[in-house]
């Protein structure tokens, strides 16, 4: 075993259990698909591409799940604070508290009861179908 | 008197997180929707941005950076879409059916329900994306000539509200199972609706946090392809 393979197991190994060496990769991937957005011009958000490239290498066995599970996991069970900053802009709308207030209000409930009856419906039909003929 | 940056930085941050914080734990003893995470802690911070005359700019440039973490956190998404690699591979037809039809009902009931009402301009176009995840949103909002930043609050708007509705909903909907229970939230009420489904059970929660990227990345190819055309 050379030096370096031996260094790359050990980094390895230590990825494995450390969840701020983890999270450093997720942001790694991050800054790299930020990157390749800013020098291709893809009108896509720098995070999808690095999600798309991380498929990639974890589609191929480049990298295994091991090395990002902790990181993952932190940062989806924390995604909801680093959305908190994004609705104080509604401070720079002060006349949504009148009747145009209401008005988004209704257009919100109203278009949201029917997206998720239209999509539970349609899926709940179409997998009873699926098994129907499976069967 | 222009206060120091790095206190700013510092005390707009340690706010937000202490109150994120507090209203987890309230919530995790009071499951009440109105101390929703996403609920209470932007109201806490509006109560004292108002009550010490702070404005939006002053906030956003002490605590905007915790926006920028939502980069990394999409990327942590390809641990679950991996792991139900097998689920994805037999369901695709049941789930893409379910997001084009979802998608459709959510920009057209927007559409309508908004003419109806009055709002038109970019108004009413910052109101289409709302039902996809918010660097989603913000994206084809842009894309299709809304306000960015509007539609970021519609976003949460529609997640807190679409978190209470998906469980009333589920109460007088005939739906037995889990795809289609993980999909009324994902769809509906994206990463709000996805933490609620992550309560009912693992099946619905993973199903609900891989549609919700799988249907904001539709919706901005979608949006793309559409800004495309008409520019050309």
């Amino acid at each position: 075993m050379t030096p370096a393979h031996a260094a790359s197991i050990r980094l390895r190994h230590a990825l494995h259990h450390s969840r701020p060496g983890q999270m450093a990769l997720l942001a790694a991937f991050w800054i790299a698909g930020e990157a390749v957005v800013r020098l291709t011009g893809l009108p896509l958000p720098g995070g999808i591409v690095g999600l798309v490239l991380l498929l990639g290498l974890l589609a191929t066995h480049r990298i295994s799940l091991c090395s990002l599970r902790k990181g993952a996991n932190w940062f989806l069970a924390e995604m909801l604070l680093f959305f908190v900053p994004a609705v104080l802009a509604v401070l720079n709308y002060p006349q949504m508290l009148g009747l145009l207030g209401l008005k988004i209000l209704a257009v919100i409930l109203g278009g949201t009861v029917a997206v998720m009856t239209v999509t539970a419906m349609t899926v709940e039909l179409a997998s009873r179908r699926r098994m129907r003929h499976a069967a | 008197m222009q206060p120091d940056p790095w206190l700013a930085t510092v005390f707009w941050s340690s706010l937000t997180i202490a109150f994120y914080l507090l209203a987890k734990r309230l919530y995790r003893h009071w499951p009440r929707w109105w101390l929703m995470p996403l609920a209470l802690t932007p109201a806490l911070l509006i109560a004292v941005v108002l009550a010490i005359h702070a404005s939006y700019r002053d906030y956003i440039h002490g605590a905007g950076w915790l926006l920028a973490l939502l980069g990394p956190a999409t990327v942590a998404f390809a641990v679950p879409i991996y792991e139900q690699r097998a689920l994805i591979r037999r369901e695709w037809p049941v789930l893409a059916l379910g997001m084009v039809a979802g998608s459709l009902t959510a920009v057209g009931t927007s559409w309508m329900l908004a003419t109806a009402l009055g709002l038109d301009g970019t108004l009413r176009l910052s109101l289409l994306p709302r039902s996809i995840s918010t660097p989603f949103a913000m994206q084809v909002s842009q894309d299709i000539g809304g306000v960015p930043d509007l539609t970021a609050v519609f976003v949460v708007l529609t997640g807190v509200l679409g978190a209470i509705l998906g469980e009333v909903l589920l109460s007088w909907l005939p739906v037995r199972s889990a795809l289609a229970r993980g999909a009324l939230f994902a769809i509906g009420a994206h990463g709000a609706g996805t933490a609620r489904a992550t309560q009912l059970g693992r099946e619905e929660g993973s199903i609900a946090g891989l549609l919700m990227v799988l249907v904001g990345l539709l919706n901005v190819l979608a949006a793309t392809l559409i800004a495309a055309l008409l520019h050309s």
